[in-house]
């Protein structure tokens, strides 16, 4: 019978397919969770580590593929630098993925969600000399009292100045600005036609700056509760808006820059506050412009800046975890990160390089007196989107209400801590 | 007549129709307006390509001071040995992988497409209605709602960040699959029949008699693959993680939207954006008279 | 036996038992069998790559999964329908968020779909006109941005609309000081609002301000596109129009001749026959056009991306992205899921609707067809 023998050959058909089906589901992509703390596992043989950055440009690119590949000539294996576009989006994929790099770049602002997620090796009681680095920052990384990664280095934010323009404004080196008034009235005389007196940008990773020095903040110290809506923070963010607001600041995108770096080495604006990564692009990007750096200027509770800090990551799925660790310890020599100092400007996240660094660069000295003073960023897991709304509400500032944005912070701020 | 009626019919009604009634023609100032304006939507449609190509050749400064110019000043090659020199990424590569899955998905999306349109127009078998209007509702699936789960059965079948995991997924699409089908309707059976009659079975009429004779056909939907492959973005996007496995598309995506520090650098991202262009801009201008007809029936399909 | 079928049916006929009559039926043999050999890479591959993950979403849509371990082997909790909750009921960002983006794309929805259609329609009137000469060159050159990819097209604009860019150089030339452009998250009827003197949008009334629904403030509510979304606007509209001018293109010249000409000999000017002869003969495609472009504008996700996921202040944010952004980056993937279902049901809405429109069109192109025919047959 034809048309029994065509139904069973469909049938089969339908069999084959789902065989198929199955057979590749039985593939198993997931496996259960990260084991963040159990032993490294060990292993014979050279390896290839897969390691992931995010590059704030070739020098840093560079310096980062030379260091690696020292460790990697002495210890026999090898090391695949890859820089990351938007490190954000392909280490998030990468986590779910089940096959991240075995090494990357970790932000402080994201460390908590992936430690929560179990995405990292904790491999703190592993790091030579943990107690070496600077306690703030070894406390950065450390979630469920458990340290988990080497801070790769720092950085805090000063103030630029562009010397021409500062000259061209009738300013001399008395004039640098110690206040937020002071602040305010240069800025006003180096707004000229073409040029806006300070370029800062739009997140509150520069403006946050200002809540410091008023004696305010997000959280409370131990971070425990969360204080946006406290006056000091309005009277900061005030402060800032009165500045947008008669055209003396601007953000980077008014002034067609990426970033703030950007509009000071074009000369579209004659400060900036920025971090020491400043260093290296006008370095490569701009290297005629000549420019001083100051430490930010005091608010009403004194001097107060950011401070800035990454981890080297080490996956919970890497199955190179003992050779990771290796690097790392590698890396966060004083030798290793006075290198990477000279060459992209970030500095040095262990103490006992602390003299090296300030004998080598005199004229960082704002940036390592922010050291003193800064305060780290404010990181719990959940809050990036919670951050990412205050930016929101920040990118508004011009035309927002200070107390709105505070206070809509500070709703989804506690709903995310619950 | 073998000819397909319905698609050579869709050819022949949008290839113009010049000169048909010259004679007693609008008057001149009628004919000068209509000019004019031609002129001017042309120029909107071709000045900011022209503005893209001069920018790649000009510095950093320049194309921000001088946006609107045409000429570079000074020309500068700066922006091209950038793309090419490795400190932005592995271009040479992504445009491999780019080629290797475009050519890939277009010929199994050309091989798969027609037999399974075949089948659905010609052959038959049990469930066959069914299957069509299965294949209509699937259509519908709008891609983007899917990212996360098409990101989970890549995982569980272990075929993400691997490249059968950005080819395989994407051989077969309801709607070519919906274009052959109709195609088939629309010719004669009576040829297959004869090569039946001949003894021939049903995968070798098929390859040696019908293939042949969908041509058409399958120009278009080599060209709608072609270009729906190579400009695919967000699929690849949630398939793949390593920079092994980018795509000219999706290096350009993050080329772009990566903040850190990079600054705007406009002549590079223009020159890596002209770049990825560059491809489908070739195989637009030798086929498209073909694209102009797949425009027309990818719209019917939605 | 007619060779020719310009129908275009979109449905089989019904499968008949052997037997039945009919001819060839002695060739007929094994066509069960190679029917479905024939079908099956397309069934096991959009079974896998589509109806799975259908499924699946649906059911991720009810956990509360982070991305560690595996959602179907008791790596998630089970929550229920806490995450449709969260985006509609709980007061909160996620439902913040997903009604800023709701908010969004019906702005730009709004603008996107009337104008493209105007605009193709316009070419499409254009290029068809018979008298000029050189019209394939700009037929190809409207065309073009569609062909490419949206990836580069946005970049491009990305340049062309920046503060100091192309756009606003031109129009410093007639005396107007462009926005912000991409910089830009005021809303536009806001600006407008302002300019007109209704409201100061630096301090807005405390009435709209004060109260809203859902999350947001009536004053967000009904602020418009922001002006960095009109340049998204823009964009998609420059883009996309060629395609549907194609359309509308073939539609026009589908039109007899004879109408045309009948209503020239009655003097009808030129406004009116586009007006009462042409625009009727077109309103099957302009339906087409209008539901693909509702359909195509809710799924808007690439340009998005690239603005850096909803800059500035969040007002080009759309479902799609905050879908892929909720589950990506913030590692909820329950919550992208949900948001991926709810943008689906209302996308399937709009195509029920399109799907309506195009029964209509089946029997609209079938007496076009035979139009066709007895035009043939006049000819001759």
């Amino acid at each position: 019978m034809k048309s029994s023998s065509g139904r069973r050959l469909a049938a089969v058909a339908a069999t084959a397919s789902l065989a198929l089906l199955t057979a590749a589901c039985g593939g198993g992509g997931f496996d259960n969770g990260g084991s963040s703390s159990s032993a490294p596992t060990t292993e014979k043989g050279p390896v290839a580590l897969k390691m992931l950055i995010a590059s704030s440009g070739d020098a840093e690119t560079n310096a980062v593929k030379a260091a690696t590949a020292a460790w990697a000539k002495t210890s026999g294996n090898t090391v695949d630098v890859q820089v990351a576009q938007d490190i954000k989006q392909q280490l998030g994929q990468a986590f779910a993925g089940g096959t991240p790099p075995d090494i990357f770049y970790t932000d402080a602002a994201r460390f908590p969600d992936y430690a929560k997620a179990g995405a990292l090796y904790a491999y703190g009681d592993q790091v030579t000399k943990p107690d070496d680095f600077y306690p703030a920052l070894k406390s950065t990384f450390t979630y469920d009292n458990k340290f988990y990664c080497a801070p790769k280095d720092f950085s805090t934010i000063a103030l630029q100045i562009n010397n021409k323009a500062w000259k061209a404004a009738g300013l001399t080196d008395g004039d640098i600005p110690t206040t937020w008034d002071q602040l305010h009235a240069v800025a006003k005389k180096l707004t000229t036609g073409k040029q806006t007196g300070l370029a800062i940008g739009d997140t509150r990773d520069r403006i946050d700056a200002f809540m410091v020095q008023a004696g305010g903040g997000l959280t409370s110290k131990d971070g425990a509760t969360i204080t946006a809506t406290a006056p000091e923070n309005v009277q900061a963010l005030e402060f800032v808006k009165s500045m947008l607001a008669d055209g003396s600041a601007k953000f980077p995108k008014e002034l067609d820059a990426g970033w703030a770096g950007e509009a000071f080495g074009k000369g579209i604006a004659a400060m900036a506050m920025e971090g020491n990564w400043i260093k290296g692009s006008q370095k490569n990007d701009y290297p005629d412009v000549d420019y001083q750096v100051a430490e930010l200027p005091a608010g009403p509770k004194g001097k107060g800046t950011l401070l800035f800090t990454q981890c080297w990551g080490i996956a919970a799925k890497s199955t190179h975890q003992a050779a990771s660790v290796d690097l790392v310890n590698s890396l966060t020599a004083v030798d290793q990160q006075l290198a990477a100092a000279t060459a992209y400007g970030v500095m040095p996240s262990r103490t006992s390089a602390k003299a090296q660094y300030e004998q080598k660069f005199p004229e960082d000295k704002a940036f390592v007196a922010g050291g003193e003073y800064g305060v780290g960023p404010v990181n719990k897991p959940g809050f990036d989107s919670v951050l990412a709304d205050l930016d929101t509400g920040l990118q508004g500032l011009k035309t927002g209400d200070p107390k709105a944005i505070l206070a809509s912070f500070q709703k989804n701020a506690e709903a995310a801590l619950k | 007549m073998s000819t397909p009626a319905a698609v050579t019919a869709e050819a022949t009604s949008i290839a113009p129709v010049v000169g048909r009634r010259q004679a007693g023609g609008p008057r001149v100032s009628k004919r000068a307006l209509g000019y004019t304006l031609l002129v001017v939507l042309a120029l909107v449609y071709i000045v900011p390509f022209a503005i893209q190509i001069a920018t790649t050749f000009k510095t950093d400064p320049d194309a921000t001071g001088n946006p609107l110019s045409l000429v570079p000043n000074p020309f500068t090659l700066a922006a091209w040995q950038r793309l090419f020199a490795g400190s932005t990424g592995n271009y040479p590569l992504y445009f491999f992988n780019s080629v290797f899955v475009t050519v890939t998905v277009t010929a199994g999306r050309v091989f798969f497409d027609s037999l399974a349109g075949y089948a659905l127009s010609r052959l038959q078998f049990r469930g066959r209605g069914a299957l069509f209007n299965a294949v209509l509702a699937v259509m519908a699936v709008p891609g983007v709602v899917l990212l996360i789960p098409k990101f989970l059965v890549l995982k569980q079948v272990g075929m993400y960040d691997h490249y059968s995991g950005m080819i395989i997924p994407l051989m077969v699409d309801a709607a070519g699959v919906f274009i052959m089908k109709q195609f088939f309707d629309s010719v004669s059976i009576s040829i297959e029949e004869a090569a039946r009659i001949d003894g021939a079975g049903v995968f070798r009429t098929f390859w040696s008699v019908v293939l042949p004779m969908a041509r058409p056909a399958l120009i278009t939907l080599t060209i709608l693959s072609f270009q729906g492959s190579w400009n695919e973005f967000t699929y690849f996007l949630i398939a793949t993680q390593s920079e092994a496995k980018q795509t000219l598309i999706l290096a350009l995506a993050r080329l772009s939207s990566g903040q850190l520090g990079s600054g705007t650098q406009f002549p590079l991202r223009l020159a890596a954006a002209l770049f990825a262009t560059i491809p489908v801009a070739l195989v637009f201008f030798a086929f498209q008279r073909h694209f102009v007809r797949g425009a027309n029936e990818g719209g019917v399909k939605g | 036996m007619s060779n020719i079928d310009t129908t275009v049916p979109t449905t089989v006929a019904p499968w008949r038992p052997r037997g039945s009559g009919g001819s060839g039926k002695g060739i007929r043999a094994g066509e069960g069998r190679a029917g479905w050999l024939f079908v099956s890479p397309m069934v096991i591959v959009l079974g896998v790559f589509l109806l799975v993950p259908i499924i699946m979403a649906i059911w991720v849509s009810t956990l509360e999964w982070n991305g560690q371990g595996s959602p179907f082997a008791g790596g998630a909790k089970f929550v229920g329908l806490h995450n449709y909750q969260s985006l509609l009921v709980t007061d909160g960002l996620a439902r913040k968020d997903f009604m800023l983006s709701l908010r969004n794309t019906f702005y730009y929805v709004m603008f996107v779909v009337p104008l493209q259609t105007a605009l193709a329609l316009f070419l499409a009137v254009v290029v068809n006109q018979r008298y000029l000469k050189g019209r394939s060159f700009f037929r190809t050159a409207f065309y073009f941005p569609s062909v490419t990819s949206s990836v580069a097209i946005t970049i491009v604009f990305l340049f062309l609309f920046q503060n100091s860019g192309a756009i606003n150089k031109l129009l410093s030339f007639v005396g107007i000081k462009g926005p912000q452009w991409f910089a830009d998250p005021r809303g536009l009827f806001q600006v407008a609002a302002d300019k007109l003197g209704l409201v100061d949008i630096a301090s807005p009334p405390v009435g709209l301000t004060g109260n809203g629904v859902l999350g947001l403030t009536w004053w967000d509510w009904i602020s418009g596109p922001s002006v960095a979304l009109m340049a998204v606007v823009f964009l998609v509209v420059w883009t996309t129009a060629g395609t549907f001018m194609l359309m509308f293109l073939a539609a026009l010249q589908d039109i007899p001749v004879e109408v045309e000409e009948a209503a020239l000999l009655d003097g009808v000017g030129a406004w009116q026959k586009f007006r009462y002869v042409t625009l009727p003969q077109l309103r099957p495609v302009l339906f087409l056009v209008l539901t693909l472009g509702l359909i195509g504008t809710w799924q808007v996700f690439d340009q998005v991306y690239l603005l850096g996921g909803g800059n500035p202040a969040k007002t080009t944010l759309t479902p799609a992205y905050l879908s892929y952004r909720t589950g990506f980056n913030d590692f909820n993937y329950g919550n992208g899921a949900a948001i991926a279902f709810m943008l689906f049901i209302i996308i399937t809405a709009l195509t029920l609707l399109q799907r309506y429109v195009l029964r209509d069109k089946d029997a609209i192109a079938e007496k076009r067809g035979r139009r066709a025919q007895l035009r043939g047959a006049g000819a001759r």
